[in-house]
C-alpha cells in the first residue's frame, strides 16, 4: 500500500515536471537580457529551495530525535540530508552552466557561491560522520548534534546575498522584493516547478527513509542470527 | 562547587597536565613554525604580495596547529578511562566542555603569540600597527575555532579513524570563522582600519562565536552522556 | 552566441536530470542490496530455528 502511494506520487511528480518543461520551453518567452539560458532558473532556484527545506527538515528531525529518542526521526534526518545533497549538487551544476554563459566563467569566488559550496561540504561531512559510527543510537545522537551545527551554514548561505555584495542575482520573488522584478507568469512557473521538484524530493526522502528503517531491521536480524 | 570553579578547575587540570609533558604544545608550536617556513618557498617572502595574503597565511598556520591541540583535548582522557571518570564526576557536561575549551584556548593563543613575531621577522611585516583591533580579531576567531574544535573533539573521541574524522569535520565548519579572520587580519596587517563593508566580517565572527558556543554548551551532554 | 546560449540551456537541464537519475540509481541499487540481505538473513534464521 505504502509502496503504491509512493510510486503514484513519484509518477505524479515526474508528470508534473514534464508538463512544466513543456510550458517552460514552448509556452514562455525568452528573457529580455539573458535569452534562452534563463530557463535554467526554473530548475536551479527550486533545487536550492528544496535542498534548504530538506536541510531544515533534517535539523528539526535531529532535534526531535534528541527529544523523543525515536529512530524514525533519525531515519528522516539522514534521508533529508542525502536528498538535500543531491539537490545541492543539481543547484551547483545548473548554476555553473548558467554562469558560463552569463558571466563567461564556470565559477567565481563570490559570497553566495562560496557559502553554497561550504554547505555542500559540511553536509557531505555529515554523511561521512554517520559512516564512521557503528552503534545506531550513538550515530543518531552524533548526527543530530552535527546537523545542528551544520544548519548555521544554510542560514548564512540564505542571507549571503543581503550581507555581502555579490554577483549572484538578488532576490526576485515578489514577497521579498515587493513585486515588479519578474513577470507573474514566470514567477508562477517558478513556484509550480518547485512543487514538482519538491514532490519528487519528498518521494525520494520517503524511499530513503524506508531504506534506513530496513537497514535497522537487518541489524536486528543479524543480532538474532548470532544469538541463535 | 559552583559552575565557575568547576570550569576553572577542569581548565587548570588540563593546562597543568599539558605543561608537565608539553607533548601537544611543543608539537603544535614547532609544526606552526615549520608551516610558516614552508610558505616562504611558496611565495616570494619579500614581495608586497605577502602583505595581501598575510591574513590567509597566518590563519592557515593557526588552524593547522590548533587542530593538533584540539585533537588531544578529549583524546588525552582516553588512557585509564579518565573520560568516563570525568563524566561520572559531579562536574556538569557544560562545565567540562567550557573548561576544556578554555585550556585549549590558552594553549592556542600562546602558539599564536609565538608565531606572530616570527611571522613578522621572516616576512618583514609590521603587524602591530593596530594592536587593539588585531587582538580583538585574534581572540574572537580563536575562541570560535576552539569551541568548534573542542566540540568535535568530543564527538570524534571514540570513533575509529579519529585522526582523520576530526580534521575532515572541523575544517568545513571552521570556514565561516577562518574566512572572517583572514579578511580582517589582512586588512589590519596592511595598516587599514575596519570600516564600512568590512564590519560584516566582524559581525559574522561575533555571531558565529555566540551561536556555536550556545549550541555546544546546549548539546555537549548529548554527546558525552547520551 | 545565441546558439551557445541555447545549447548551454540544454546542458543545464541535462545536468539536472542526470544528477537526479544518478541518485535514483543509487537508491535502487541500495534497495536491491537491502532486500537480498534481508532475504538471506531471514533464510538463515529459518534454517537455524528448524535445526533447534
Amino acid at each position: 500500500m505504502r509502496n503504491k502511494i509512493l510510486y503514484l506520487l513519484g509518477i505524479a511528480g515526474v508528470a508534473w515536471l514534464a508538463r512544466n518543461l513543456y510550458i517552460i520551453f514552448l509556452g514562455l518567452p525568452d528573457e529580455a537580457a539573458q535569452g534562452a539560458i534563463y530557463r535554467i532558473m526554473y530548475f536551479h532556484v527550486p533545487s536550492w529551495w528544496t535542498c534548504f527545506a530538506a536541510y531544515f527538515v533534517s535539523g528539526v528531525a535531529g532535534v526531535m530525535y534528541l527529544v523523543k529518542k525515536n529512530q524514525d526521526y533519525d531515519a528522516l534526518a539522514v534521508a533529508s540530508v542525502e536528498v538535500g545533497v543531491a539537490f545541492t549538487l543539481i543547484g551547483l551544476a545548473t548554476g555553473s552552466i548558467w554562469a558560463r554563459i552569463i558571466w563567461g566563467i564556470w565559477w567565481t569566488w563570490d559570497a553566495r557561491l562560496t557559502w553554497a559550496l561550504i554547505t555542500c561540504l559540511v553536509y557531505a561531512g555529515y554523511l561521512m560522520l554517520r559512516r564512521a559510527v557503528d552503534e545506531p543510537t550513538t550515530r543518531a545522537r552524533f548526527a543530530a548534534v552535527f546537523g545542528a551545527f551544520a544548519f548555521t551554514t544554510v542560514a548564512i548561505t540564505w542571507k549571503s546575498i543581503e550581507w555581502w555584495r555579490t554577483q549572484h542575482p538578488g532576490p526576485v520573488i515578489s514577497f521579498r522584493t515587493g513585486g515588479g522584478n519578474m513577470d507573474p507568469a514566470m514567477e508562477n512557473m517558478l513556484f509550480s516547478n518547485w512543487g514538482a521538484v519538491g514532490l519528487i524530493a519528498i518521494v525520494l526522502i520517503a524511499v530513503r527513509m524506508r531504506q534506513e528503517q530496513h537497514l535497522r531491521l537487518i541489524e536486528a536480524l543479524r543480532r538474532q542470527v548470532h544469538t541463535l | 562547587m559552583n559552575f565557575l570553579t568547576q570550569t576553572l578547575s577542569v581548565a587548570a587540570k588540563d593546562l597543568r597536565s599539558e605543561f608537565r609533558t608539553k607533548e601537544s604544545f611543543n608539537a603544535a608550536a614547532s609544526f606552526a613554525i615549520v608551516i610558516l617556513l614552508l610558505f616562504s618557498f611558496a611565495v616570494d617572502p619579500t614581495s608586497d604580495q605577502i602583505r595581501e595574503m598575510s591574513g590567509g597565511l597566518l590563519w592557515i598556520v593557526y588552524s593547522f596547529s590548533a587542530a593538533l591541540i584540539l585533537n588531544r583535548s578529549f583524546a588525552r582522557e582516553l588512557p585509564n578511562d579518565c573520560l568516563d571518570a570525568l563524566i561520572a564526576s559531579p562536574v556538569s557536561g557544560a562545565a567540562l566542555f567550557l573548561g576544556k575549551a578554555l585550556a585549549s584556548f590558552v594553549l592556542i593563543l600562546l602558539i599564536e603569540a609565538l608565531c606572530l613575531p616570527v611571522f613578522g621577522i621572516f616576512y618583514d611585516l609590521n603587524w602591530a600597527t593596530q594592536p587593539a583591533w588585531l587582538a580583538l580579531v585574534v581572540l574572537l576567531a580563536t575562541w570560535g575555532m576552539t569551541v568548534i574544535g573542542t566540540m568535535f573533539s568530543a564527538l570524534t573521541v571514540n570513533l575509529r579513524l579519529r585522526e582523520i574524522m576530526l580534521p575532515m569535520l572541523v575544517y568545513p565548519m571552521l570556514i565561516p570563522t577562518l574566512m572572517a579572520a583572514m579578511q580582517l587580519t589582512t586588512l589590519l596587517i596592511a595598516g587599514q582600519a575596519i570600516a564600512g563593508d568590512d564590519f560584516v566580517w566582524l559581525r559574522l565572527l561575533i555571531g558565529v562565536d555566540i551561536i556555536f558556543t550556545a549550541l555546544a554548551v546546549a548539546l555537549i551532554e548529548v554527546v558525552l552522556v547520551g | 552566441m545565441d546558439e551557445r546560449n541555447f545549447t548551454y540551456m540544454f546542458y543545464g537541464f541535462a545536468a539536472a536530470w542526470a544528477i537526479l537519475a544518478l541518485y535514483v540509481l543509487v537508491l535502487v541499487s541500495r534497495e536491491k542490496r537491502i532486500e537480498s540481505q534481508i532475504d538471506n538473513l531471514k533464510r538463515m534464521l529459518d534454517a537455524k530455528e528448524n535445526k533447534s
